[in-house]
């Protein structure tokens, strides 16, 4: 069995059924081997960047790790922000790249590029195969990094000849017997049980846990207030009582003003954004912090904490849990308090009852999350719309909300819808994008035609990159430069070149139909919705500032000379 | 410009798996941490890579400790004791 051979092998071993890639001339072998497999199915995207983004929605989808594919140079360069993504976003993923065969390494080769050392601040790991022999377990161990603990990418490259080598049999795989982690909850309760004001604080890092059903279970016991982060909606369940949503520069008033005032900060599986925390002197003055994580490079980074727990978040939460059944928390009024600002202070995008009016952006999303199912995927690419998606749109799953938040990758959105519909076939995976960040991965139209996936694509089209104008408008005295896209494409024509169906809409009344004869269209669909240039996400908090200065409409400057940064 | 905060020095001993660029991996979190080398000596021993660092910076050195025992081919990091001494820098101009 060759080198290439043993990569397949590696990924039947570890259920690896779809992987997305693009071929070139180091990475051949593979591409040759891949023949002969009757398991894996690969993916062609139109672009590297786009299959390692695909790869990551895949991950993020389908709780599994992600493989994506290239070849030496140029197409291994391509790979890297899809693969910064992942790593910012802690997703797992496995990154096969050629590489010139090894006698050529250092001799500046046709496509040869340093891969190792350019991708060493993006990667949980990576390799360099040296010796063909190290092959079979670099593989084994790279795909247990890649979704173990705290969960990232593991890149592996591989010279063209070690593709080639007859290479021994993989290693015997022993896996190392579970320990149980004994929990000691008895602090956090002490802490929870002597406050007054506790509030829950959620991240990306429960579903990167697979601790979805236990968290659950645990607000539920606890009845505790809650605030997420943007990687976080949907941990709680669009139906969760004392939910109040996201915190943060876009977050809401409700969610920002409990994070104010309470006095006992449970941090769980986040990580202090700066986006999330504002300035951080400001940051939940009053609270004691208990910091609850898979890894423990991420306690006392930001903030100090009084207790910090480290390990499985399941075991955690399910230890919480016991500990507060059998011993309620006391916080009725504190709940109620928190439920008068959600109403008052969360996120309401008023429908228009005018027909001819022009559509808001956010209530566009507040209708498309009443209209969809509760299992519906939304892939977002970066912006305004983004943030509309996050405030307006009700997630019941942290896997149904896919979105860049670490890096905040324009372009993130078609790929990772793609990913997602390999993920699961039969679901409803809808792309919501802006007009800038859409034609970032637009060549990706081409793979949905060609696997016929039932892709979705929303386009809030307001003919600018809508979030830098925002804060050229707010923080930069309206000085626009360098926004304008009023002379984008025609979108409807872009789709039908790719044999995608498409349909425009720009009067409030159009909204509903627009969204359900996209819902019920059969196959890949692209609904472009005209927006107003000039709608800002509210509310905002200048970046620097402390979460409770935020700004909202009703401050919008008519000289913004206030907001110079 | 206003002077830096005096940055402090510090020594640390890291022990790696001498696996492909295991002394890149490890500047470059020393780095992007907020670290700057001022001392380095690095020892084949048996089948480790021993390193001795002398570090300056302003940041809590726990903080690039936790980091630096992330790296997969991290054995061992040891911070000597504490602070050594105090490194007055200012910034040029
Ligand atoms: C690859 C990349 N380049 C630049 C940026 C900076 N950026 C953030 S939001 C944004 C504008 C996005 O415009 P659009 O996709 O039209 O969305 P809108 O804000 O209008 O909803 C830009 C340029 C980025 N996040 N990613």
């Amino acid at each position: 069995m060759n080198g290439a051979q043993h990569i397949l092998e590696a990924f039947h071993r570890h259920h690896i059924d779809t992987v997305f890639g693009y071929p070139g001339g180091c990475i051949m072998p593979l591409y040759d081997a891949l023949v002969d497999d009757a398991v894996v199915e690969h993916v062609l995207c139109r672009h590297e960047q786009a299959c390692a983004l695909a790869a990551d929605g895949y991950a993020r989808a389908s709780g599994r790790t992600g493989v994506c594919i290239a070849t030496s140079g140029p197409g291994a360069t391509n790979l890297i922000t899809g693969v910064a993504n992942a790593h910012r976003d802690s997703v797992p993923m496995v990154v096969i790249t050629g590489q010139v065969p090894s006698a050529l390494i250092g001799t500046d080769a046709f496509q040869e590029t340093d891969m190792l050392g350019m991708a060493l601040g993006i990667v949980k790991h990576s390799y360099l195969v040296e010796q063909a022999d190290e092959l079979p377990g670099v593989l084994e161990e790279a795909f247990k990094l890649a979704s173990e603990g705290r969960p990232g990418p593991v890149w592996i490259d591989i010279p063209k000849d070690i593709l080639l080598a007859e290479v021994g049999p993989a290693p015997a795989v022993h896996g190392t017997p579970g320990v149980d982690e004994v929990v000691d909850a008895s602090r956090v309760m002490a802490m929870l049980k002597a406050s007054q004001r506790p509030l829950l604080y959620s991240g990306g890092g429960i579903s990167l846990a697979h601790a979805e059903d236990a968290f659950r279970a645990f607000t539920e016991a606890s009845g505790l207030p809650g605030v997420t982060t943007l990687k976080g909606l949907g941990n709680a369940g669009k139906r969760a009582p004392n939910d109040l949503g996201m915190l943060g520069m876009h977050g809401s008033r409700a969610a920002n003003r409990a994070v104010a005032e309470c006095d006992l900060l449970l941090v769980i599986g986040a990580r202090l954004d700066d986006r999330a925390t504002g300035k951080l002197e400001a940051f939940a003055p009053s609270a004691r912090t208990i910091h609850i994580d898979a890894d423990a490079a991420e306690f006392n980074k930001l903030r100090p904490a009084d207790l910090t727990l480290m390990g499985d978040l399941t075991t955690i939460l399910r230890a919480l849990t016991g500990e507060v059944q059998t011993s309620p928390l006391a916080i009725s009024d504190w709940q109620q308090t928190c439920r008068h600002w959600h109403t008052t202070g969360g996120f309401h995008a008023a429908d228009n009852d005018d027909p001819y009016a022009p559509i808001h952006g956010p209530a566009f999303i507040r209708q498309l999350s009443r209209i969809t199912a509760d299992d519906t995927v939304i892939a977002c690419d970066v912006g305004q719309h983004q943030m509309w998606v996050a405030q307006y749109y009700d997630f019941d799953h942290p896997r149904h909300h896919l979105t860049s938040g670490g890096l905040g990758t324009m372009g993130f959105g078609l790929p990772a819808a793609i990913g997602a519909q390999f993920a699961n076939r039969a679901s409803t995976v809808i792309n919501v994008t802006g007009d800038g960040s859409f034609m970032m991965n637009a060549q990706e139209l081409a793979t949905i035609r060609r696997y016929q996936l039932p892709v979705k694509i929303i386009i809030l089209d307001n003919q600018c990159l809508g979030m830098v104008r925002q804060q050229q408008e707010l923080f930069y005295n309206n000085r626009e430069s360098q926004i304008d896209l009023d002379d984008n494409p025609d979108f409807l024509t872009m789709a039908k070149a790719f044999d995608i169906h498409a349909l425009h809409i720009n009067r409030s009344d159009q909204v509903r139909r627009g969204i359900e004869t996209l819902l019920a269209y059969q196959g890949p669909m692209l609904l472009h919705v005209a927006i107003a240039r000039e709608e800002n996400v509210w509310p905002i908090v200048k970046p620097g500032a402390g979460n409770t200065d935020m700004i909202d409409e009703t401050h919008r400057p008519r000289s913004n000379k206030e907001y110079v940064a | 410009m206003n002077p830096q905060p005096p940055a402090a020095s510090y020594q640390i001993h890291c022990r790696m798996t001498p696996e492909v660029a295991a002394l890149e991996r490890l500047c470059q979190v020393v780095r992007v941490r907020g670290f700057r080398i001022a001392k380095m000596a690095m020892e084949n021993v048996g089948d480790s890579l021993d390193i001795a660092l002398t570090l300056e910076g302003n940041r809590p050195i726990g903080m690039l400790q936790s980091q630096l025992e992330k790296l997969q081919t991290v054995v061992v990091v040891e911070l000597k004791d504490q602070a050594l001494s105090v490194v007055e820098r200012f910034s040029a101009g």
